[in-house]
């Protein structure tokens, strides 16, 4: 089973943004609004944290996009009272939406900020409420929670789901093909779209994958590691 | 128990409601229709974003009040384990107050914690789904099986008080019989197995608590990611908190009842309760210093900024308010009855007791002013070490002040109770929302203001609490009827 994991690499990386804005369309991730948004209520399964070092003018920014970790060893998963976040059996971290009750104690215990919460009900300006993405992904196993890109509800707590509903459409295609799945079979709609090619998304077990290859190169960090979450995102710190 | 018929001042308590009394409920009905009506037209209508939390900071006032309430349920088991396991009988008085308390507080702080769910029509996944490695599953089960222990005491304690009534008082009497779950025997054998039992549930309830307030500490203490919050001493202190709480809550509502309702509980087992806060105190005042030495002498960048805060930021007033009024100024009064008399400042006339309050006050204020408006980079020695000293003398003298103003030295220790309960209220505050401020990854800060109907609902649940306290005070006597038919336990200094 590939270990899926991703490798972004900051010194190619833009801070445009189309990541971003790709994973809210992929994943009918809802618009705050303004006025919400001012409240610090935005919703971003992919976001694009800024570190301003220094004083004008010897201002050095830097920007890192950031997904949920799928941490191998997840905060979120050990706190959930209910188990409506856990680790699927090829180690992405998941949650459902039916079984949450929005206590949010997955949130505190995040120290990536990747966890997110319904607020209010999920609104979206006219032309793109036309323009949700009409994949619902996988049901969860046994339980049939909802966890895909379906469309949520207020009270419960969403994040980056590494785009399973693309998984399982992978998963599909191979199983017809009569093999297994492998790095390349799919990746995420931010690795998709990312003009400067600075997101890598692959099997990190495999050797010959570029994201193996990547993730073992010296510049090669991981967010806050010291916490012993284990993520599997990697970054190429500058250079 | 003719004597008991008669006119017994707590069965005219039980059967007479004046004006006075149905203000107060009609006043807090009010609140609890209007909060109600908020949280069912604005909570449940559109969800939680009618709050001020934010995806930063998104535990806020509720957490706030449930913590708090589960500190302040602690009163009930302090005082049944000195009064039915430490023997010390003269504090039985007080027991009934400290049982209703503690299971008022427990319900109240399951209410608040239901309020702060996304979806509260899923609060049974708790019980089906539970999780065993969250700590939030441990405290559903120290909570159930604390709530269930403090019933248990209350019942074991109360069923002599509750048979007794069905005879005084017999328009009541299916009441009662429900009350007594039936078991109507007040035989001497049956009175001493109550007691039995009451002993053995006081000695489990002892670890019990210190297991319901470090669990509820752990919820916030065992997450890395919050670096306000990951200490080992949080437990520790959560105890101690709600020791100190917990005790002053009791103080507070015996003084109350006293004064208001004229029941009969003797002076000197208000001393004594009195007595055990000053020694809480300082216990509490100790592990905090021990946090904040800790973390101010090391400097790592979160929690040095979250301290900041604390300590000079945003939240300092929340924070001098606790450390001067909920400690420093309680544990004075606490302990002035033992200091020689030429520290406190007599007045000449008790004409001048409304200016001394206003001096007290002033000063008080001036201390707090001079620490919140201290500038961040003011640690040229002389003006710091001026402005300490400054500070320290305003409250010395609001200290020296202050038993001149208590008209009586139980009042004085209803006023340091009070101080401590609202004091402890801040801390509370202190501990869960500014942690959320500051992440480890390079967010920027964040902020939390509670919206009015936040509080609204927050008062009405402090308002539901206190309309079950007005009906609670109606069905049993708020302190035990005299034993003077009982078995041999002749006992109780009472007047």
């Amino acid at each position: 089973m590939p270990r899926w994991g991703m490798v972004i690499d900051l010194d190619k990386c833009t801070a445009c943004q189309a990541c971003v804005a790709a994973c809210r369309a992929e994943n009918n991730v809802p618009f705050a609004g303004p006025e919400e948004a001012e409240r610090g209520r935005a919703i971003f399964w992919m976001e694009l944290l800024t570190h301003l070092d220094g004083d004008y003018p010897n201002v050095r920014a830097q920007f890192v996009p950031r997904p949920c970790m799928h941490c191998d060893e997840p905060p979120c998963v050990q706190v959930c009272p209910v188990g409506a976040t856990y680790k699927r059996e090829d180690g992405l971290v998941i949650q459902d939406y039916d079984r949450c009750i929005g206590c949010r104690y997955c949130m505190v215990a995040c120290p990536y900020g990747a966890r997110h919460f319904n607020w209010l009900a999920p609104r979206w300006p006219t032309p793109m409420a036309r323009a949700l993405n009409p994949d619902t992904g996988p049901r969860r196993p046994r339980t049939g929670g909802r966890q895909g890109p379906e469309v949520r509800f207020r009270g419960v707590v969403e994040k980056c789901t590494f785009c399973i509903h693309r998984l399982e459409q992978a998963r599909r295609r191979v199983e017809a093909e009569g093999r297994q799945l492998r790095d390349g079979d799919y990746v995420t709609a931010c690795t998709q779209t990312c003009p400067a090619k600075a997101i890598a998304f692959g099997d990190l077990d495999d050797p010959t994958s570029e994201v193996h290859r990547l993730a073992h190169s010296r510049r090669a960090i991981r967010l806050l590691e010291e916490l012993g979450t284990r993520p599997r995102v990697y970054y190429l710190t500058g250079g | 128990m003719a004597r008991v018929r008669g006119e017994h001042p707590l069965l005219r308590v039980l059967t007479t409601a004046g004006p006075a009394y149905w203000v107060a409920v009609a006043a807090l009905a009010t609140v609890v229709l209007a909060a109600g009506y908020a949280y069912i037209t604005r909570q449940l209508a559109f969800g939680l974003g009618v709050t001020g939390l934010n995806t930063q900071v998104t535990w806020g006032l509720y957490i706030v009040n449930f913590v708090y309430f589960i500190g302040l349920s602690a009163g009930g088991i302090i005082v049944a384990a000195l009064a039915h396991a430490a023997g010390v009988r003269r504090l039985e008085p007080v027991g009934r107050i400290a049982e209703l308390g503690a299971i008022s507080c427990l319900v109240l702080a399951t209410i608040f914690i239901t309020l702060d769910l996304g979806r509260p029509e899923r609060l049974w996944h708790l019980l089906i789904y539970g999780r065993p490695g969250s700590p939030l599953t441990w405290d559903v089960i120290v909570i159930i099986l604390y709530l269930l222990t403090a019933l248990a005491l209350g019942y074991f304690s109360a069923r002599r008080d509750v048979v007794k009534l069905m005879a005084l008082l017999p328009h009541r009497k299916r009441l009662y019989r429900w009350l007594a779950l039936g078991r109507l025997d007040l035989s001497d054998a049956a009175v001493h197995r109550d007691q039995g039992i009451l002993r053995a549930l006081a000695v489990v309830s002892i670890p019990m608590a210190v297991a319901l307030h470090s669990v509820t500490a752990w919820i916030l203490g065992l997450l890395k990611a919050q670096p306000g919050w990951h200490s080992a001493l949080i437990a520790p202190l959560f105890v101690a908190s709600a020791v100190a709480s917990g005790l002053a809550l009791v103080i507070l509502s015996t003084v109350v009842a006293r004064a208001l309702l004229r029941v009969p509980v003797a002076e000197e087992v208000i001393y004594s309760l009195g007595r055990v806060l000053a020694l809480v105190l300082p216990v509490l005042g100790y592990f905090l210093f021990a946090e904040l030495l800790t973390v101010t002498y090391a400097r790592e960048t979160a929690p040095a900024a979250i301290f900041y805060d604390i300590m000079q930021g945003r939240l300092a007033p929340l924070f001098w308010f606790d450390l001067v009024l909920g400690i420093v100024v309680p544990l004075g009064i606490l302990w002035f009855p033992g200091l020689p008399a030429r520290w406190v400042i007599r007045l000449p006339s008790p004409a001048l007791r409304p200016a001394a309050a206003a001096a007290a006050v002033v000063l008080l204020l001036g201390a707090l002013w001079m620490t919140v408006r201290a500038p961040q980079a003011a640690v040229e020695l002389p003006a710091a070490a001026l402005r300490a000293w400054a500070m320290a003398a305003a409250v010395i003298a609001a200290l020296a002040l202050l038993p001149s103003l208590m008209p009586t030295r139980t009042a004085a220790i209803g006023v340091a109770a009070g101080l401590v309960v609202m004091g402890v209220f801040a801390e509370r505050t202190l501990i869960v929302v500014p942690s959320q401020f500051h992440r480890l990854l390079p967010f920027p800060s964040g902020a939390y203001t509670p919206t009015p109907t936040e509080w609204l609902i927050t008062a009405g649940v402090y308002a539901l609490g206190g309309l079950s306290f007005l009906t609670l005070a109606k069905i049993l006597p708020i302190v035990p009827l005299e034993a003077d038919d009982g078995p041999a336990e002749a006992h109780g200094p009472k007047s």
